[in-house]
């Protein structure tokens, strides 16, 4: 190191030397300092706490939650559901004569739609209809697909041959076509809500199924897998006991994803006119009614628009919120530090961690037992990223 | 043409680490992972950088490449024939990589990029460092593919990485480190992966090229063979720390520090073999000595003449085949061979977890592959099973206690109290304290979760215990402390072991009986005493010379042997 | 390889076929075609047209014979001989398809092949700018852009793209708060791609709002927006711009075998540009695809000529000079065009159909016409799958960086833009062939909404119009159609997954 980096980092240097003999280092044998640090260690947690705890620190996701959550009670307090009145004044069926041309006002929030009807109340209906819908579809979508994607992945043979080539289906007609004929079929025999979701939720189990199978693959080969096979254990305790529970972050992730597409694809199909049908509303059908008033009554096109856009990316975002959660690798979760670090590094991307690192990472958040507290700034750091800061410029 | 250039002078220092701390960022706090390493390598002579896991030798090896995570901080001093390379920007780095510093990595499965051939990578560093272009360049890639010994080089050169070996990949990555003539290889574990027979291959072509250009090695191990073999001087690293340092015989004969005492203590060791003359009396005694001790035993397993079957795509491949042996109770019969032996085949078939094809294979007295249903489900209590790869080996859901007590589940054995009982006692057994039944398996360490494994595989009293690899993935010390309890639970519960190694040394630690497998056949089996210590064929005798003691002047009587064996010539 | 698709083929066919079981069992049963009739079955007029209905559809067949029946029609095809149906007016399918499937294909191609380009380009830079402003946005606005819906989406272009540029064009001008805000908006986006220091983020910015702030009253008062025109001497200064970042960025300035190519070209360019001038006046696609060819086999003889170990670098550099003149060449020409396109279509970025009825033009006033009947459906489609392929390709890419051979590559000294583009992204393309080829599909399910909002008659109407009437053939027609393609597109994607991956090639 040269002089100059010396004393600018003088300070850090001492703290590091400084640093008291831990415990570790007089135990000449790596087996006895893991038990050791096994005695030492206190907290406890479950692969899922430690997922949760990653989750609720992951910002966009909990403001996403949030977000959906007000829309989800004031959507269902307002007008009221089941038959239980709400605090809204207006219901969505009445019509009356639109005052003002129907502007948005603080007696109808969202204005009033052509014959009068107040628009805050229809927004809402639909947006309890969509997402009852999209809810429904991402449940039995995701049953329906972990299930399946697990027993073609566990069995193998043609079990999987006929489960995999079924959902090959919705990789070669467009999920929309499939979705649209059941959609008009469910609507047909009956028409409520909660029906078409389970009905839109048997057609979107293909894609979970895949990514499932594809892990399950893996999973049972696994030794524990074995291990369980080796002792007797039947294909349905394998099944549900170590195979699945161990595909939860991709099922709970696509889960999510699937929701928000669930959203995308109801609004859709009712914008087209196999969906949900009037007397019902919901946001896609609202939008299509109303699209030609667009010059007129641009409220009438912009209110369900934008729900449809909130839920569909506040879905999204937990998702995302939900993979960082089951998958620090992947994930932005680094420190603040090291982001400055990483960004004043520019292009240079991050390297491989080593094996030793990679088992940090395993071990999670656990402070290191002895070595705590360490001032992390170490050395010349400061001077690598100013030459790097330079050489950026001249790029 | 090939820019001539000047190689190091031997006995000029190539590589100088002085103070060198590296820390990583982990939550709020760092880690530091190097606390402080002073080390020289060199031309032309090898130093060996020993550590178990988290030494801080890998970590150190990036560090001389600049090669860390960004979210590594470094200080001190690391000078690569004379240029600083701490704090070195980015761009010019990149310039002494493959022209001063080489690296060559540990996994040769993965180290090659899989979808560019072998000359496009070979040439790449050439043409990158401007040293040689076009057909100059391959012609330079030939003749190093040729010099690392990959047979028809210029053909083979248009290949891609999956068309090799394992072997002659690591070959390749040697060469790929040699095309730029660097001063300074850093051998990060460079035959860790690979088979004992295929490492002293690699292991003499590491040793040729350091005498040939004169470069300096730095090699990265833990295993004090390999040291033995090749080092000049030798590192002790321990948690970051250098513990010791000096020549491999001060090292290996009279270390001094406590943990490198223990180190080597630790190291199973494989002595008194017969590898070059026939020692007919010896064999003779050990003969005598193993017949003596068959007189009363009680056979709980038994194969005879076992054959299995793999479906492949082009039809069905015969993996194992004419496969006999028994284990009796309290002993330990050892599976032993090379990677595609067909050991663990047949560990998996013994564990029903594949059909025999042809044979019998029998579990106190009743034929496995016969039996249906619930009646095969409680031949299966009496085998337990612990595997290789502690990582994958709990399921990472379970806490500790679900995970040891699943087979009394599986069999509805005992109350929830029996059981937890019993799981108490068991973790006490493998020296675990209670409390680690509430826990997770990713709270553990590797040795942990194996002894963990066996003590989930003796829950239900086998038996049978099938130990396939259990200790190959383990550090040196800590895969002696889970040997010397496997023996001790096994004096105590008294059951027969079935063991599965590629490791001779820990064979003739723990064995009675040795079946020597080669491609699914059985080369040769007996008493230890006389396969490990008299072997008869040639390729035993292979399989024992390859494999490093930890002993410089023994390792080197060994290495003749070896080539001599293989009608090499001495060397 | 020929058995590998050739096996990939039969199963593909068998999933096919399994597709239009369901589609046509589903399709009958969706609905009672005869729904509005039975109430007035006394009306002897609606009797009538019930009694037509029901041999139209045949419908005192059970499905499945009549599943059949269609399907020995499709089957035909194979020979020539189709027949896929009659739809609920007894009209033949096969002869609504034709124009149909054209127009709804046209908008799909357009898209996906957008949508990789920039996807693919968007995905690749995040990943390797992972953590930075950059990343954080693209992130953010891919996230919008997949949940949002569709229809809404062309609803709100069709509104504000096409009817306000529509008004504006008659009468262009910017208000100067128009010129201040766009500025802005421009210069943000350009420094947050090319990223770096501050220093050279403001500097960038900066250049970027001054140039627009100018350009735009600049080219208002030139007429530019009714009147473009560009000239040979912008395109020969723009392409030796080009041929210059070309040779920067590789191997400087200095290599002869390197910038002799790169310059011929742009001579071979400009010569190109005056000769041709006739002919492209009034050409047709043939000459435009032989323009193509002689863009690309041009300099590759020249770089394979005189490159010599530099060979690929002058290949590359006289080709993006070639390639970049073609382009400016046609817009040149498109330019010319315009002031008499925009006296046959005033208004010219449509908002119904696939194409102006009865327009009548030259060869390049029709293509204007239908780029701009084109424009907005496919900014639309492309948008939505921009997002997700981004997404994909900055996940694949940072799997790929966290490989060991990535690290072999860097402790080669490879310069970080070889690591990136030779070692990450061609195992990082592997997977997002795949995922593109599985996400065809789905935008062809785009397509058919997009098609509902802009008017079109393409595939979506005859699908939709199809399912309204419980009518089999028109919905199997969409389904044999897109299934076929998706067929042929997951074969594609299968041949260059053989190409780009040597372990799975035969």
């Amino acid at each position: 190191m040269t002089p100059k980096h010396a004393d600018d980092t003088g300070s850090h240097e001492r703290n590091l030397m400084n640093t008291p003999e831990t415990p570790e280092a007089q135990l000449a044998s790596v087996a006895a300092v893991e038990d050791a640090k096994l005695a030492a260690s206190q907290d406890s947690l479950s692969q899922g706490r430690l997922v949760f705890r990653r989750f609720i620190r992951h910002k966009p996701a909990m403001i996403s939650a949030a977000v959906l959550l007000v829309l989800i009670v004031v959507s269902m307090t307002s007008i009221g559901i089941f038959g239980i009145k709400g605090w809204w004044p207006h219901d969505f069926k009445t019509t009356s004569v639109a005052t003002n041309g129907g502007v948005p006002s603080a007696e109808h929030w969202f204005g009033q739609e052509d014959i009068g009807r107040d628009y805050f109340a229809l927004v809402m209906s639909g947006t309890q209809v969509s997402l009852i819908v999209a809810f429904l579809v991402g449940i039995s979508g995701t049953v329906l697909g972990t299930v399946l994607g697990a027993v073609a992945g566990y069995y193998r043979g043609w079990i999987d041959a006929i489960i995999m080539r079924i959902a090959d289906i919705f990789f070669v007609i467009p999920l929309l076509l499939i979705a649209a004929i059941v959609a008009k079929t469910a609507s047909g025999a009956i028409a409520s809500p909660w029906f078409l979701g389970i009905m839109l939720g048997v057609v979107s189990w293909a894609g979970l199924a895949r990514l499932v199978r594809a892990q399950v693959l893996t999973l049972r080969e696994r030794e524990y897998v074995e291990a369980a096979r080796a002792m007797g254990a039947s294909s349905w305790r394998i099944i549900l006991k170590h195979l699945i529970p161990n595909c939860i972050g991709t099922v709970l992730v696509n889960a999510t994803l699937a929701t928000a597409s669930a959203v995308l694809l109801e609004t859709s199909l009712s914008f087209l006119g196999f969906g949900v049908k009037a007397p019902d509303s919901s946001l896609g059908l609202l939008i299509s009614q109303y699209q030609n008033s667009f010059t007129t009554r641009p409220w009438l096109f912009w209110w369900p628009g934008l729900i449809i856009l909130i839920i569909a990316l506040s879905v999204n975002f937990i998702g995302d919120g939900l993979r960082d959660a089951f998958d620090p690798r992947q994930s932005g979760r680094v420190k603040k530090r090291n982001l400055a670090a990483a960004a004043l590094m520019g292009i240079r991307p991050i390297a491989v961690p080593t094996a030793t690192e990679r088992t940090e990472e395993a071990v999670g958040n656990r402070p290191p037992s002895g070595t705590g507290g360490i001032e992390p700034a170490v050395g010349p750091v400061g001077a690598a990223e100013e030459d790097r800061k330079d050489e950026e410029g001249k790029r | 043409m090939m820019r001539t250039r000047e190689s190091a002078t031997h006995g000029e220092v190539v590589l100088d680490i002085r103070d060198l701390k590296v820390a990583f960022a982990a939550g709020d706090t760092a880690k530091l992972a190097v606390k402080g390493l002073d080390l020289q390598v060199k031309a032309g002579e090898v130093v060996a950088l020993v550590g178990e896991s988290g030494s801080g030798k890998s970590v150190t090896s990036l560090s001389t490449m600049g090669l860390l995570p960004p979210n590594a901080m470094v200080s001190g001093s690391v000078e690569v024939t004379g240029h600083q390379v701490i704090g070195l920007p980015e761009e010019r780095m990149r310039k002494l990589r493959a022209t001063e510093i080489a690296m060559v990595f540990q996994e040769p499965m993965t180290a090659l990029n899989p979808v560019l051939t072998v000359e496009q990578q070979l040439t790449e560093a050439l043409e990158t460092h401007n040293l040689a272009f076009g057909q100059a360049a391959r012609d330079r890639a030939i003749s190093l593919l040729e010099r690392v010994g990959i047979p028809d080089a210029a053909k083979r050169i248009k290949q891609y990485p999956h068309q090799f070996s394992g072997g002659q990949r690591q070959r390749i990555v040697i060469a790929m480190a040699l095309t730029c003539e660097p001063k300074v290889i850093i051998a990060d574990e460079p035959t860790t992966a690979l088979d004992v027979t295929v490492q002293a291959d690699v292991l003499d072509l590491l040793r040729e090229l350091k005498d040939d250009l004169g470069v300096g090695i730095l090699l990265i191990t833990h295993n004090m063979g390999v040291v033995a073999d090749m080092a000049d001087r030798v590192s002790v690293m321990f948690m970051g720390d250098l513990v010791e340092e000096g020549t491999v015989q001060d090292i290996l004969y009279r270390p001094q520090h406590p943990y490198t005492q223990a180190l080597l203590a630790a190291v199973p060791r494989l002595t008194d073999v017969a590898l070059t003359h026939d020692d007919e009396a010896g064999r003779l005694e050990a003969e005598r000595v193993a017949a003596a001790a068959a007189a009363d035993r009680e056979v709980v397993l038994s194969a005879k003449n076992i054959a299995i079957d793999y479906k492949v795509k082009s039809g069905v491949f015969r993996a194992a085949e004419g496969v006999s042996f028994d284990v009796a109770a309290g002993e330990t019969t050892a599976l032993v061979g090379e990677s595609g032996s067909g050991k663990s085949t047949v560990a998996k078939a013994v564990l029903g977890l594949l059909p025999t094809a042809e044979g019998e294979l029998r579990v106190q007295g009743r034929d496995l592959a016969r039996l249906k249903g619930k009646e095969a489900k409680l031949a299966r209590r009496a085998i337990g099973v612990v595997f290789q790869d502690p990582a994958a080996s709990l399921d990472p859901r379970f806490p500790i206690g679900d995970c040891i007590m699943e087979p009394m589940v599986v069999h509805k054995v005992g109350s929830k109290a029996d059981r937890v009982a019993r799981a108490k006692e068991l973790l006490a057994a493998v020296k675990l304290p209670a409390d680690v039944l509430n826990r997770y398996p990713h709270e553990l360490s590797g040795g942990q979760k194996q002894r963990v494994g066996i003590a989930r595989a003796l829950v239900l009293d086998p038996t049978v215990l099938i130990a396939d690899e259990p200790t190959s993935a383990l550090d040196v010390s800590v895969q002696a402390t889970v040997l010397e309890m496997l023996k001790e639970i096994q004096a105590d519960f008294g059951f027969a072991c079935l063991f599965v190694s590629h490791d001779l040394a820990v064979v003739d630690h723990l064995a009675d009986n040795v079946v020597v497998m080669k491609r699914g056949q059985v080369v040769e089996q007996g008493p230890t005493e006389q396969v490990l210590h008299f072997p008869q064929e040639d390729y035993t005798k292979e399989l024992l010379a390859a494999a490093p003691v930890p002993d410089p002047d023994a390792q080197k009587v060994r290495r003749e042997a070896r080539h001599r064996l293989l009608g090499m010539g001495a060397s | 390889m020929l058995q590998f698709i050739l096996r990939r083929l039969g199963v593909s066919a068998i999933v096919l076929l399994l597709a239009s079981v369901l589609v046509y069992f589903l399709t009958t049963i969706s609905g009672d075609p005869l729904a509005g009739m039975r109430e007035q079955a006394n009306d002897p007029k609606v009797a009538a047209q019930m009694q037509a209905r029901i041999v139209a559809l045949d419908l005192d067949t059970p499905w499945f014979l009549r599943y059949l029946k269609w399907l020995g029609g499709a089957v035909g095809c194979v020979w020539g001989q189709c027949n896929l149906g009659t739809d609920v007016n007894g009209n033949a399918v096969l002869d609504q398809l034709g124009s149909a499937a054209a127009s709804t294909l046209r908008l799909v191609l357009l898209s996906v092949v957008i949508a990789c380009i920039v996807g693919i380009l968007v995905g690749v830079l995040t990943a390797i700018r992972q953590y930075s402003d950059f990343d954080y946005i693209i992130t953010f606005a891919a996230f919008v852009l997949f949940s949002l819906p569709v229809f809404w989406v062309a609803v709100l272009l069709k509104e504000y793209a096409a009817i306000n540029y529509n008004n504006w064009i008659a009468n262009p001008s910017f208000s100067p708060a128009q010129i201040v805000l766009t500025a802005i908006i421009l210069g943000l986006i350009v420094m947050l791609f090319m990223g770096g220091s501050w220093k050279r983020r403001l500097l960038s910015f900066g250049i970027v709002a001054v140039v627009v702030g100018v350009a735009m009253p600049y080219f208002t008062w030139l007429r530019f927006w009714q009147y473009p025109q560009m000239g040979p001497a912008v395109i020969a200064v723009v392409i030796l711009a080009v041929g210059a970042f070309a040779l920067q960025t590789t191997v400087g300035f200095k290599e002869r075998r390197v910038w002799l190519p790169a310059l011929i070209s742009a001579v071979l360019v400009m010569v190109v540009y005056y000769a041709s001038w006739n002919l492209l006046s009034e050409p047709n696609w043939w000459i435009l695809l032989g323009g193509l060819v002689l863009a690309i086999a041009v300099p590759w003889a020249l770089g394979v000529w005189l490159g010599g170990r530099f060979r690929p670098q002058a290949v590359g550099a006289a080709m993006s000079v070639t390639l970049t003149g073609a382009f400016l060449t046609i817009v040149d020409h498109l330019f010319v065009t315009w002031p008499g396109f925009m006296a046959l279509k005033p208004r010219p970025i449509s908002t119904i159909g696939s194409n102006t009825p009865n327009f009548k033009g030259t060869f390049w006033e029709s293509f204007l016409d239908n780029g701009t009947q084109l424009l907005l459906p496919t900014i639309v489609l492309a948008v939505v799958s921009i997002a997700s392929y981004s997404r994909y390709t900055r996940a694949a890419m940072i799997d790929v960086q966290g490989q060991d051979y990535m690290r072999t590559a860097r402790s080669k000294g490879l310069p970080e833009r070889t690591v990136i583009l030779r070692h990450a992204f061609r195992n990082a393309l592997i997977s997002i062939v795949t995922i593109v080829a599985m996400d065809f599909a789905a935008v062809i399910g785009g397509a058919v909404i997009t098609e509902q909002v802009f008017g079109w008659k393409g595939m979506g109407e005859l699908f939709q119009t199809g399912l309204k009437n419980v009518d089999p053939a028109p919905v199997m027609a969409f389904v044999l159609v897109t299934g076929g393609v998706a067929v042929l597109f997951n074969l594609l994607s299968d041949v260059i997954y053989a190409l780009i991956d040597p372990r799975i090639r035969v």
